[in-house]
């Protein structure tokens, strides 16, 4: 304990140099501008701008390239929230109610209260990578296949809590989400499957472009229109801070949000981008009022976004305590420590303990400039959405086409967007939810490797998702949840779909054949 | 009237530019170096210091782009197809030779043809090696070798994919030893690495310098090494070759023109490739990466590479379609 | 009887329909070891019965006339200049397909005064651009005359 605090002494007194500090906050600022990009998020963040890092000496270019990933994060959630498109996958829970929220003229606080969870989440991740990152990164290299398998299955009965109109309708836009998950190339196999000629279809279609469209510009197709504009809301000055009740619900959401989001994120693989939507779904579960979800309810907000940040530094446990390319993400930062001439390995917190503490440090301080620049920000921000609409969103259109082409340099991926934004649009006239399809789109391709990864570790034999503790503890749990969400179901029928939420007020009301 | 002017001087003035364009001495405009893969991988992170290097020497900007997907198929057809102006270059890794290969096996049309592409140099080549993690009991490959006949089809090994570079090296070392492994694979390099950190899988054939932190620190023990010559950072390590296994395999980077391209401006790459690679700033670069410098001028590089095509063909052909060989 | 559910119930099941035709040439492996068809299949499948759930319970809901597609005619223009975005953005590069597009938007969809138009396609396109691909070195495609 002494040792950390000292060795933590040590951190910051490197990162709070004149240069570091220098680099951190220009990392923040280059990565909030950056996410603010529709669909650029802090992996298409650092990747791009890793090149212009090169020149600088080490601890330098890593703590830039920190500051750029956080920045990112949190400039992400900027535009989730004020015109609903999504910054990156993980933000798309945070349109729905972040969104409802500006409709309602609560856009200040909406902003302010992410910002506050991500600062919050972001440091006490930090404080527990700090003195948990060995003993966590041993436990998290356990999980391979079988165990990322169970963990998705999971993530699936999320699905059953994220919407709040009709079951077999959601259900049915997860089963297109995850049917769009299957177009590419099989790993196991080899096999193109769907792709139709298209070599850039490969990788399968891309979530961010899917979800730019889904929800950025199917909305802006839903209003543009409109003979009407939408109303502009003035927002005083008061109205830009949360009130007080709003502080009160967030507390929670953020602490649950933090440990969900760092234990989900320390898992070696992409699994951290459905920290947010396990949060807005362990939050609707808990809540008292769970029919405000998805009409601007401030857990919807708080929740995710503290799991979006929290599982961010998350995935830097395995990565810093164990040099294991734990993710895209830690394996760019990887490859920047390589370049710089550290190899980083299990031994990189002994033999460099400058680079590691100073990142961790950096971290702290990035959160904090984060905040800081953040928080006022928010005035500026809202005022944004006093531009007339009709001059908004060609600008906004114009910033999707940027953000979504810069990620892969891919014309495609405009495609891609433009053809999800028109199925949005008419998913929506139809009253079908959105989310679950990016939801699917994200977990289908891990489920089926994941699945098919673990059968050929055991030679086809199902019996390895038992045998294996972590594995079948998880799925036990799993079913055991699934199970106690339908007893009342058998019980006492529709009342308690009607209690949690789900049963669509308007439907009730219409029975004309 | 107006239109029909306008379209006239329009079209003047294009033929002039493109007139103009096509006389200019090579290079007049920026150089596109193609990395088709992500950054901070391995063809990302030699492409960059090449590029500098020869930006240098040409004394014209050269500029890295990715363009990534499909296992690099993406980038390297788009170079295939591009113009051969000598503006659009392609930094490719030796999984070059495995795509189309695989492409005929499913009976697809090729995203490229490797006659669409001539090289201009090879940069470097690291011999893969294979470890195996640290708690399992074979010491040296002929355990291994003897174990893997023991247990036909238990021992399992990573990969970054299907076909991909690390499975089709594996592939050589079963049909050299007369032994059968399972295979694991994952969706890159990344991946099969932290799998056999994790203690999933036994064995891993990788490029020596992701593992050589993880080697020193005792969670990965190497056994043998793809190359003809030990690597440098592992002078005990033996080679297969030493072992008495005929099999050679390197992960190698190199740069590539589209065929067509012009014989001077190829000329002018080459040359400019072969002053690049002894540029101090570049070895420099290279070192930090431990990824040995090993120069080939294109026609030793076309005839390397040609082997090693065939070579992956076989194996590729040896493997056959996955799903047949239940 | 024609409800706005029933028919985009059919449209799923039919949907379901194609891509379990589409599957036929991916091999379905076993139980114990799926091929690439396997999951694509029984995604298919379960879509199809989701689908004609929502078919079945689709008599409570609006009638398909109740629709309103007012802004339908917006909408397929904005698509429109996505699509041609598509297209040129390599071909003309990013500033010249953003001023067009900002152009058609703002000119013609929205009716705005011409030098209001000229100034925001100018301004944006031109100062998104230095600001991405100038200072923050993101790369964004140069068309005809290095525009």
């Amino acid at each position: 304990m002494v040792e950390t605090l000292q060795n933590l002494y040590l951190g910051f007194s490197v990162a709070l140099t004149p240069s570091v500090l220098f680099y951190a906050f220009a990392g923040c600022v280059i990565g909030t501008l950056v996410g603010m990009l529709p669909g650029v998020g802090p992996l298409a963040g650092i990747s791009l701008l890793l090149p212009a890092t090169f020149g600088l000496n080490a601890t330098n270019a890593i703590v830039l390239l920190a500051g750029i990933y956080y920045g990112a994060m949190y400039g992400g959630s900027t535009t989730s929230i004020l015109m609903r498109i999504p910054g990156e996958a993980a933000s798309v829970m945070t349109c729905i109610d972040g969104y409802e929220m500006t409709k309602k003229g609560r856009a200040g606080p909406a902003l302010a209260i992410a910002a506050v969870g991500s600062y919050i989440a972001g440091t006490l991740s930090v404080l527990a990578l700090m003195f948990l990152a060995p003993p966590l990164a041993a436990f998290a290299l356990r999980f391979g296949p079988p165990e990322y398998f169970a963990l998705l299955v999971l993530g699936l009965l999320v699905l059953a809590y994220m919407s709040s109109g009709s079951m077999p309708k959601a259900l049915a836009m997860a089963a297109l989400g995850l049917l769009l998950g299957m177009i590419g190339i099989d790993t196991m196999t080899g096999f193109f499957r769907f792709h139709y000629g298209l070599v850039e279809l490969g990788d399968g279609i891309g979530v961010v472009p899917v979800a730019v469209g889904l929800f950025g510009i199917s909305e802006i197709l839903l209003t543009a229109g409109l003979p009407t504009p939408p109303a502009v809301h003035k927002p005083r000055l008061r109205e830009l801070l949360p009130s007080r009740q709003e502080w009160r619900d967030s507390a929670a959401p953020i602490g649950r949000g933090t440990v969900l989001g760092f234990l989900i994120g320390i898992i070696p693989g992409s699994a951290h981008i459905i920290s947010s939507f396990v949060s807005y779904a362990l939050e609707r579960r808990l809540s008292k009022h769970p029919e405000r979800f998805g009409h601007g309810a401030v857990e919807g907000v708080a929740g995710p976004e503290s799991a979006n940040n929290s599982a961010a530094s998350g995935a830097f446990v395995p990565m810093l305590a164990l040099g294991v390319p734990s993710g895209p993400i830690p394996a760019v930062m990887l490859a920047a420590m390589m370049v710089h001439g550290i190899s980083p390995g299990p031994l990189l917190i002994q033999q460099q303990p400058e680079l590691f503490w100073g990142f961790i440090a950096s971290m702290y301080v990035g959160n904090v400039v984060l905040l800081i620049l953040n928080l006022p920000l928010v005035g500026l921000f809202v005022n944004l959405l006093r531009i007339p609409y009709p001059f908004l969103y060609p600008a906004i259109l114009a910033f999707c086409v940027l953000g979504v082409y810069a990620v892969n340099q891919s014309v495609v991926d405009v495609w891609i967007m433009a053809a999800t934004g028109a199925l949005g649009y008419l998913l929506r006239k139809f009253d079908f939810e959105t989310a679950p399809i990016v939801l699917g789109l994200v977990l289908a391709p891990m489920l089926e490797m994941s699945l098919r990864q673990s059968l050929a570790m055991s030679g086809g034999n199902y019996a390895i998702f038992v045998t294996r503790p972590i594995a079948a503890t998880m799925l036990f749990v799993g079913v055991a949840l699934l199970l106690l969400s339908l007893r009342p179901l058998l019980t006492r029928g529709a009342d308690w779909r009607r209690s949690v939420g789900l049963e669509d007020k308007r439907a009730l009301g219409e029975e004309n054949p | 009237m107006m239109t029909r002017l306008l379209t006239l001087l329009s079209t003047l003035l294009f033929v002039t530019a493109a007139a103009a364009y096509a006389q200019e001495p090579f290079p007049s405009r920026p150089v596109t170096l193609v990395a088709p893969f992500p950054p901070g991988g391995v063809a990302d992170l030699t492409a960059r210091p090449v590029a500098a290097a020869m930006e240098k020497v040409l004394k014209n900007p050269v500029v890295v782009v990715n363009k990534t997907g499909a296992a690099g198929a993406v980038g390297m057809s788009f170079v295939a197809n591009s113009k051969p102006d000598g503006y659009t270059l392609l930094l490719a890794l030796s999984s070059i030779s495995i795509i189309p290969e695989a492409d005929k096996l499913f009976n697809r049309t090729p995203a490229y043809n490797m006659t669409q592409l001539s090289p201009i140099a090879l940069i470097s080549a690291d011999p893969t090696i294979l470890v195996v993690a640290a708690d399992r009991p074979w010491k040296s490959v002929k355990e291994f070798v003897e174990d893997a006949k023991r247990r036909p089809g238990e021992i399992s090994f990573s990969s970054s994919g299907v076909y991909g570079t690390l499975h089709m090296a594996t592939e050589m070392l079963s049909h050299a030893g007369g032994i059968k492994l399972k295979h694991v694979p994952f969706g890159g390099a990344g991946p099969a690495l932290t799998a056999i950190l994790g203690g999933h899988v036994d064995a891993l054939a990788s490029g020596p310098a992701v593992v050589l932190p993880h080697i020193k620190a005792g969670k990965l023990r190497p056994l043998a090494g793809w190359g003809a010559k030990r690597v440098a950072a592992l002078p005990d390590l033996p080679t297969f070759k030493e072992l008495g296994y005929d099999i050679e395999f390197y992960i190698w980077a190199g740069v590539f023109a589209p065929t067509g391209t012009p014989a001077p401006v190829l000329k002018t790459l080459r040359d400019a490739v072969r002053q690049a690679v002894e540029d101090s700033e570049f070895k420099g670069a290279m070192a930090k990466l431990e990824t040995p410098i090993a120069y080939m001028d294109a026609p030793e590089f076309q005839k390397f590479w040609d082997k090693d095509a065939r070579m992956l063909a076989d194996a590729i052909k040896r493997v056959g379609r996955i799903e047949e060989k239940k | 009887m024609l409800t706005r559910d029933r028919v985009a119930g059919s449209i799923l099941v039919l949907l379901a329909v194609v891509t379990a035709w589409e599957t036929r040439r991916l091999p379905l492996g076993t139980l114990h070891n799926p091929g690439p068809g396997y999951m694509p299949l029984l995604l298919a499948l379960i879509l199809g019965l989701l689908g004609a759930l929502v078919v079945l319970r689709g008599g409570g809901s609006p009638p398909l006339r109740a629709l309103r597609w007012s802004e339908a005619g917006h909408a397929v223009a904005i698509l429109a200049g996505c699509a041609f975005a598509a297209v040129a953005l390599e071909q003309l590069g990013y500033r010249l397909t953003v001023i067009v597009l900002l152009a058609f938007l703002l000119g013609v969809m929205e009716r705005k005064r011409p030098a209001v138009v000229a100034a925001v396609a100018l301004g944006l396109s031109f100062g998104s651009f230095f600001l991405f691909s100038n200072l923050l070195r993101v790369p964004l495609p140069r068309g005809p005359w290095g525009l």
